[in-house]
């Protein structure tokens, strides 16, 4: 999204604290491949559950 | 209960309550009383919107379905990660630098006023609802230990929360919830390993999940796509991806909460938690339901587990009728557990002959206690028919020891009571910024505001009391909560999802988008839920909800709205 008079972003206020880099991760990439892979190995791990006890 | 239990559940809900409106004392401001003055870290941001989201519902249904209908209910949550991600990618940054109060007040800057009164309008109606839903369920508690009626329990709980929302703002809202959520998840896992060790001697976990898969319990997954089936992985990861996206991004409820966060990385990270530990959080639960199960094919079932309408049926006139069912469930019952017993190393032979006899004796069960059901509805018209939300409460006061009764019951309490709270403040928060500062003819005062505020919350509790008399007519709790919202969230996010990506779509054209895309979805939701038929499973209207306000707003602006609406 661009910043323009139409956008939300063209009303920002850059003041705000804190768009800063997360902890451990160095990235919020790395935070949100995190989340991903956690879901995927989640279902993984389900059904692994499903499959061990039907 | 016993003293212990009184002394438990008294000090735990005194020690929550009074901790948290302290805290809150000294921000007597609008700012501090709807935001908290944005200073709360990651881990009470994480905390507050768990809490919310987990209300009372979520302990007595949850565990409901884990036991009626095993462990699929947590497909429900696998949109949750994935929206948690586009909520801290997009939501949060743009509220936070346009430093709203509510979600809402965005739609303003974006669109214009009408967008957002509509879209708060929405809001205000779906969230006063569930949270009527919300105040019934713990009323429920009570009325099932103290014999009380349902009527006076709802004011008592509904009035008693209003009180400590009007006293306490938002600030007091996550510091409780961070209390809540630490005794939640201890009473929990407690109540998971003792079910385990209060089954026969030779079972452990293991062998109770085996016996819960003989009956079909332990089925987690299922790739089958159906729009029919209300939990697969599909409707799951797409369906509750729009539903949590909008219930996360656009319900004040949750808005406000990770609002309060010190900084855009602080409600970042409180969210990447709630993606984190989500799904963890409802398999357990469902788990604790499901070992429930395994324990009542050893130990005597009631054959229906609301014991206010039973012990109506006992003193009436269909008593004989009733005791002589309840005899026949027994009897079952102990049929069912001597074939469980004897199930362990059989050949597929005898496993068919097994499956077969297991099969017989649940339909003669099924049978049984829709018998039941038919005299407690000539007993008393107006009793509800659903007994799943009470199955973990009749466990837990008919057979956990005492002390963690008192303790799980004060889950049950906190866990509403938190939510309740937060769905009032957000209802306050809504109806004063985007209703009473808006149509203000003069900008109100920050007292006239912190008045305004204190006197809205006191009006919705009024009107969510009001609807939690009739809940009880409505089902197994957390899907009514879950329909309801799928009625609207899909419109409401849509008309965020337009204000975000689409920036050549004016105001007029999402405003109308989003009222023609609500009447479709109530056009098809009201007669499924009025006829009790399901053509299309609730959670497929968050999707097409949210894609037809895109499309009609699209159309609309590209061959309606074009000249003139330059927004």
């Amino acid at each position: 999204m661009k910043d323009n008079n139409n956008s939300p972003l063209g009303q920002f206020d850059n003041s705000v604290r804190g768009d800063e880099l997360p902890p451990f991760l160095k990235t919020w990439k790395n935070v949100y491949i995190l989340v991903a892979g956690t879901l995927l190995l989640l279902i993984v791990l389900f059904y692994a559950f499903t499959l061990l006890f039907a | 209960m016993t003293n212990l239990d009184w002394t438990l559940l008294t000090s735990t809900l005194l020690f929550i309550i009074v901790y948290g409106v302290y805290k809150n004392h000294k921000d007597q401001n609008i700012d501090g009383y709807l935001l908290g003055n944005q200073s709360l870290p990651w881990y009470h941001v994480g905390l507050s919107v768990m809490a919310t989201q987990a209300s009372a519902i979520t302990f007595l249904s949850t565990t409901g379905q884990g036991f009626d209908d095993g462990m699929r209910f947590v497909q429900f949550y696998f949109g949750l990660p994935l929206a948690m991600i586009v909520l801290c990618v997009t939501f949060i940054p743009i509220f936070h630098r346009l430093k709203v109060y509510t979600a809402y007040e965005y739609l303003e800057k974006r669109f214009d006023g009408k967008v957002r009164v509509f879209t708060a309008f929405l809001f205000l109606i779906q969230r006063g609802l569930s949270t009527g839903i919300s105040i019934y369920a713990p009323s429920i508690i009570l009325s099932t230990i103290f014999g009380w009626d349902i009527f006076w329990t709802n004011i008592l709980m509904g009035g008693m929360v209003l009180t400590y929302t009007v006293v306490g703002g938002t600030k007091a809202i996550s510091y409780t919830h961070l209390q809540q959520m630490i005794v939640i998840t201890v009473a929990m896992v407690l109540a998971g390993v003792i079910v385990v060790m209060m089954l026969p001697e030779n079972i452990g976990l293991v062998k109770a999940l085996k016996i819960a898969g003989k009956a079909n319990h332990t089925k987690v997954i299922s790739f089958d796509f159906n729009p029919k089936d209300r939990y697969n992985l599909w409707s799951g990861l797409i369906g509750g991806f729009f539903l949590q996206l909008s219930y996360f991004g656009t319900d004040q409820s949750q808005v406000g909460r990770y609002l309060t966060g010190e900084s855009i990385t602080q409600s970042r990270l409180g969210l990447v938690m709630n993606g984190l530990l989500k799904i963890p959080m409802q398999f357990l639960i469902l788990l604790v339901g499901v070992l429930v199960f395994v324990f009542y094919q050893f130990n005597s079932s009631p054959v229906f587990f609301n014991k206010v309408e039973t012990d109506k049926l006992r003193t009436s006139q269909y008593a004989p009728e009733f005791v002589a069912i309840e005899k026949q469930y027994n009897e079952v019952s102990e049929k069912r557990k001597q074939l469980l017993i004897s199930s362990d190393n059989l050949d597929n032979q005898q496993l068919e002959v097994y499956k077969s006899n297991l099969f017989a004796s649940d339909s003669v069960a099924k049978s049984l206690k829709g018998q039941v059901i038919e005299l407690i509805k000539k007993n008393n018209p107006s009793a509800s028919t659903n007994d799943r939300d009470f199955v973990f409460l009749r466990f837990v006061l008919d057979h956990l020891p005492h002390g963690l009764i008192g303790l799980l019951i004060a889950v049950i309490f906190a866990a509403s009571m938190g939510s309740i709270a937060s769905a009032y403040n957000s209802l306050a928060a809504t109806s004063v910024v985007d209703v009473y500062r808006k149509f203000s003819k003069n900008t109100p005062s920050e007292r006239a505001e912190l008045n305004a505020s204190k006197v809205s919350t006191v009006i919705w509790g009024l009107f969510c009391i009001f609807v939690a008399q009739y809940a009880n007519q409505l089902g197994n709790m957390i899907e009514v909560v879950n329909v309801l919202g799928s009625l609207f969230y899909g419109i409401i996010l849509g008309v965020f999802l337009v204000a975000f990506y689409f920036k050549n779509i004016g105001g007029t054209a999402t405003f109308w988008a989003a009222v023609i895309s609500q009447a479709i979805i109530l056009g098809i939701g009201i007669p499924q839920v009025i006829l009790k038929a399901e053509w299309i499973a609730y959670l497929w209207f968050n999707p097409i909800g949210c894609f037809l306000v895109i499309g009609i707003a699209w159309i609309l602006q590209r061959f309606r709205f074009r000249i003139g609406d330059s927004k």
